[in-house]
Parts: C-alpha cells; structure tokens; sequence
C-alpha cells in the first residue's frame, strides 16, 4: 500500500503481513507515517494505492484517544457498541472496561486523567473481542503498572491466535513484547526483522550513518 | 439508518449538555431576527436624494381656495429623503455614493406651476448603479403624489368658475371685479318671460329656458366628467386596523428564515466539525459509519433541531397575534404547510453549513467561516429583486430567499399549493446538491 496527501508521500509503497499469533512492533521517528500505517489497515484512511486484506475482526487504538469527550466512559462504551453491531453491549462493555481495568464512573470522558482516557480510548477498541489489535503508541500516557496490564493483554491476544502490531518508540518494549519489528523512516519500511537484529545493526561500526529512528 | 439513529441520538444528548449552546441557539436567533426584521422594514425606504434648487425652492402657490407650500411639499417627500444642497456639492455626492440622485428644481419652476402654459418640469440625475431604477421609482412616486394633490386644487378651481357659472355670484379676474347672473338665475327670469302676453317672445323665452335646463343639467356634471378624466383609475386606500408590522407577514417569514439560517449553518458546521475534534472520525468511517451516513445524520439533526427551533418561533408569533387580539390572527391551520417548509429549508441551511465545515476542518474556522459565508448570503437574498441580476442569481443558490418565500406563501398566500411546491422543490434541490457536496468534502476532515 502507499499513501500520499497531495503531492506529499506520507508512506511508500509498502508491503507487509501479520500472522496469527504474532505481535509486531513498528518503529520509527515522528512523521515517519507509523500513524498513517495503522489508520490506513484501521479502515480509516484509504490507501492512495494498494489494498488491505483483513481476514478477522480488527480492534484499533489510536494514539490520540478517539472517544467523546462530554459523554461517560460508558455511553462512549455503549455507542461504540451499538455502532459496531455488537450483540450484548452490557456485557461487551463490561468485559472491555475489565480488560483495561477502568473504573465505571459517571464522570465525562474528558474529565478522566489522560492515563485514563487513553485506557478508555483502547477499551473501545476492544469492542467486539477483535483477533487483531492496531495499538498507536499505546504506553505513552502509561504507568509502569498499567504498561504491564496492557503487555499481559496484548499477550493474551497472541495467546489466543491473533496478531498485535504496535507502533513505538521505545526500543526495549519492542524487544521485550514483538516478534517482529518493522522501522520506517519518511514512508519508506527501512528495516523488517527480529528487534535483537535490528540491535545488532544499531551496534555496527557504520551506525552512526543511519537517520535518526526514534528507537 | 441503524448508525444514523445512533449518532443522532448522540448528538441530541451532547446538546442537552451544553445548556449554554442550547440558551444561545434559542435566544441569538430572536435577538437577530428582530434587529433584521427593523432593517428589513425601513431599510431603502427613503433613498437619499441631493435636492438642488439654483433659484431657491418654490413658493407657497395658491389654487383656486387651496395654498401650497411648495417647500413643505418637498419637505415632507415620504417617498425619498431630500436633501437640500449646493450644485457642486451635490455633483460631488452623488459620483461618490453619498446621494443615490439629484433632484434639481430649475429656474422658472414655479411661476411655470402657476401659469400652467405648459408643465414644470424637474429634472433627476442618478448613476448607472444598480439602485438609480428604485430611486426613479421612488421619485416617480413622489411626483404622482404630488401632481395627485395639485390636480385636486386645480379641478376644485374649475369647479368654482363652473359653480359661478351655473349658479352666478360676485368673481375676480386679475383685478376685476365682476357680477355674473349664472345659469339658473337666467333660467328663471326667462320663465318669468315666458309668460309675456307677447306670443312671439314667450315663444322665444321659452326655448331660450330649454336650452338654459339642458345647459345647466350639462354643467352640473362637469365636476363629475372632470374628476374622472383626471382619474381614469382611482386608487382607494383604506387603513384599518390589521397587524402591527413587527408580526406582519413578511417580518414573520424573514424571522423564521433568517433564525434558521444562522442556526442551521453553524450548527452543521460546528456537528461535523466536533467528530474531527474529538478525534472519533477514523473510528466512524473505519467500518462504523461511512462518510455518506455521517453527513446525513449531521444534516437530520440539524433538520431536528432548527425545525423544531423555527416551529417553537413561529407558535410565539401566533401567541402574541393571539394575545394581542390582533385582527386577522395567526393562521394556526397553515401550520403543517409551515412545518414542511421548515424542515426543509433546515435541511437545505443543514446541508450547507456541514459543507462549509468539511471545508474549514477545524471548530474556530468553521464558526467564523459559517459567519462570513452565510451573512452575505442572507444579506443578498434582501436585495430588491430587479436591481442586479447577478446578485438575484447568487441569492437563488442560497436557501434564504427560497425559505422567505415559502413561509411567506405557506403562512398567507390564498392559494399556496403551487408556489410553496416550487419554493420546496429548489430547497429539496439545495438540501441534495450541498449533502453531496458535503459528502464529497467530508475526507477533508481525515
């Protein structure tokens, strides 16, 4: 796939595969098109050429929360569910809300801490119990105990036979969590491999002439 | 439909939420409304005119038993505001838009009244403005009124020289003093002479006072013939009490228009413009909703609320007829007809405003940017039909003036069927060319 906006190549033709059981992390430096890369196999953004195969139910978080802002953790819940088709909301939404550990509250969304809202804003990309997760730097607003909660998570989906794929900028979660680690630099996939490779290059005596990664 | 219904009930419970919006929504339309309707009502009424008299204004004038006050007359011109001025400077106004015309009474103007060997005349100067047709109108009226009230004097001094005639007394001609017998009074002795014992001058005298009968029946109806020569066709104006202008048809029609505009197209604006600031639009066209159902949710709910709105506006007017006991009332049986109008004219206002947000992207932009399109729009759609083409094709691209005219048809015409159906067919056609459009825009927002 490739996408540009305007004249402007956010992504270079691009080709890549997620298998079952497999969770892929995706680096590179901002602007590099991480973002653009999971809203285009999101569904969100069409890609200026190429196509996305999507062979089960895809559960997208992305990196700014997504939610409404004057409504409760809940009635974002309950929307999204019932914009999804889900056929038991309640218990859609209760499972999504236990998965994340958030806590049922009557306050509005944009009332909740940003560490909060952003385990509101995965939550609803839990709806629907996707086999596919699309997680935009999904730690950031993390802390070290919600970090291991979202990692155990995201194992349990590997665990289960579906694949995650995971944009970041932190070397060592990639190494710790991804089977596979994909870098882009200016819409061009510069590496795919095992995160220790990709170690081992960053070590070379030639490293110094890479582009900066954001890894 | 399913994502449509949910969204709008979304939409609905996020602006119960916002009381501030939902006050504003209510309160800054009526305030609008009302300042528009006294502009709506007054403005281009009276076209300021330069009033040039090189010889000074004329003088009172006197008819048969009638003054004139000839500078009173200009004075109080209720068609145009004179504005009395020099030459030079009125020359200079006009070529810079100050004055719409000049109006110019020449030297001779009056003693040419008085005489009336042939008509005075004055003489009007405007530019090649669009305006110069209203302001010619509007002089033209002012001389028809004015020649109305001469006319009047001048008929009303023939009839004296008739009545004096016909009926004899004493009478002036420049200086001279005079004594006329009249018609009747010959009559009448040439009755007495009829019965002279001379056969040949009874005779005489008798044939004499038929021909005096026949001649005084004639000129008895001189006033009558000379009334109806001078008004081929008479205006009757009769005033009675009917509605006070700030509920009068047109102020209503443009209330309701001018709220739903305003309403409608920041709203749109601002509904499609908040799914992008909430960051929720991937989520929506990721497989949720496309963009197609998006923009048709946002326009029905717009539809939802500036109907109801408008709705809401027009029972207040009907309320205050009702209270007021305000002769003619509030045709509550034209309500349904109304309520279409108003749903799609929001639509059609809806749809406009979600296309100017697709296109503005971000909140701030689309609030000004709504401001900025629809105010000139709404403004065109006053402009006097008939004054620049151009102006009258733009306006009919917008829905204002479609929606002045359907609820005005809706709310009083005797027959509203065809033209409410022609007005609601351009505002359905509005409605559909601006979704799609704003379907069109809406990647923008991604």
């Amino acid at each position: 796939m490739t996408r540009r906006f305007g004249r402007r190549v956010v992504l270079e033709p691009t080709d890549l595969e997620i298998g079952a059981g497999e969770v892929v992390a995706l680096g590179g430096p901002n602007g590099a098109g991480k973002s653009t890369l999971l809203a285009i196999l999101a569904g969100a953004l069409r890609p200026s050429g190429g196509t996305v195969a999507v062979a089960s139910k895809l559960g997208w978080m992305p990196q700014r929360p997504a939610l409404y802002g004057r409504l409760t953790p809940r009635e974002n819940l309950e929307l999204f569910a019932r914009l999804a088709g889900v056929a038991d909301v309640d218990a859609a939404v209760g499972r999504a809300l236990a998965e994340v550990g958030l806590a049922v509250e009557d306050r509005r969304a944009a009332e909740l801490s940003v560490g909060n809202q952003q385990r509101l804003n995965l939550a609803i990309g839990l709806l629907g119990e996707p086999s596919v997760l699309l997680l935009d730097e999904p730690t950031a607003s993390l802390d070290a105990r919600r970090r291991g909660a979202l990692w155990e998570l995201v194992a349990r989906v590997r665990g289960a036979g579906g694949g995650v794929l995971f944009a970041t900028h932190n070397l060592d979660e990639a190494r710790r969590v991804a089977d596979r680690l994909l870098v882009l630099e200016e819409g061009l996939l510069v590496f795919q491999g095992a995160p220790a490779a990709y170690v081992e290059e960053q070590a070379a005596p030639n490293a110094h002439e890479h582009k900066d990664t954001g890894l | 439909m399913r994502a449509i219904r949910l969204l709008l009930g979304k939409d609905v419970r996020l602006l119960r939420r916002s009381p501030a919006l939902a006050a504003a929504l209510i309160v800054y339309p009526l305030v609008v409304a009302l300042l528009v309707g006294l502009v709506v009502r007054y403005a281009g009424e009276r076209p300021r005119v330069a009033l040039v008299a090189p010889a000074g204004l004329p003088s009172v004038i006197v008819v048969g038993k009638q003054t004139f006050d000839l500078q009173q007359l200009f004075a109080g011109a209720k068609e145009v505001k004179l504005v009395r001025m020099p030459a030079a400077q009125a020359e200079h106004q006009l070529s810079s838009g100050q004055v719409l015309a000049v109006l110019t009474v020449p030297k001779g103007f009056t003693s040419d009244l008085r005489g009336l060997k042939r008509s005075p005349k004055l003489i009007l100067r405007t530019t090649r403005g669009g305006l110069s047709t209203r302001v010619v109108e509007k002089l033209r009226s002012f001389v028809y009124s004015t020649n109305l009230d001469l006319q009047k004097a001048y008929i009303q001094a023939n009839l004296s020289a008739v009545d004096l005639l016909l009926h004899g007394g004493g009478g002036v001609i420049g200086r001279t003093r005079f004594d006329l017998l009249g018609v009747r009074r010959a009559r009448a002795e040439l009755a007495v002479l009829a019965r002279s014992p001379d056969p040949a001058t009874a005779a005489r005298a008798k044939e004499l006072g038929t021909f005096m009968g026949q001649l005084s029946g004639a000129v008895g109806q001189v006033g009558t013939f000379l009334r109806a020569t001078a008004n081929p066709i008479q205006l009757v104006h009769v005033q009675q009490s009917g509605r006070s202008w700030i509920l009068s048809a047109q102020v209503q029609a443009y209330a309701l228009a001018l709220a739903l505009a305003f309403v409608a197209v920041l709203l749109g604006a601002g509904a499609i413009v908040a799914e992008r600031e909430e960051n929720v639009l991937g989520r929506l066209v990721g497989g949720l909703a496309g963009f197609g159902r998006l923009v048709a949710e946002k326009i029905a709910f717009v539809t939802l609320i500036a109907a109801g709105l408008g709705l809401l506006l027009a029972l207040a007017f009907g309320l205050i007829v009702e209270l007021g006991h305000i002769s003619g009332g509030q045709p509550w049986q034209r309500v349904p007809l109304l309520l279409a109008g108003l749903l799609l004219a929001a639509a059609a206002f809806g749809a406009f405003g979600v296309l100017v947000g697709a296109l503005a992207r971000e909140a701030g932009t689309a609030t000004l940017f709504a401001f900025l399109v629809a105010l000139p729009l709404t403004l065109v759609a006053l402009v006097p039909h008939g004054t620049a083409p151009v102006v009258t094709w733009i306006g009919a691209l917008f829905p204002f003036g479609h929606a002045v005219h359907a609820f005005t048809v809706a709310l009083y015409d005797a027959h509203p069927a065809r033209l409410f159906l022609r007005e609601c067919a351009w505002l359905a056609a509005l409605a559909l060319a601006y979704g799609i459009a704003a379907r069109a825009a809406a990647r923008r927002l991604l």
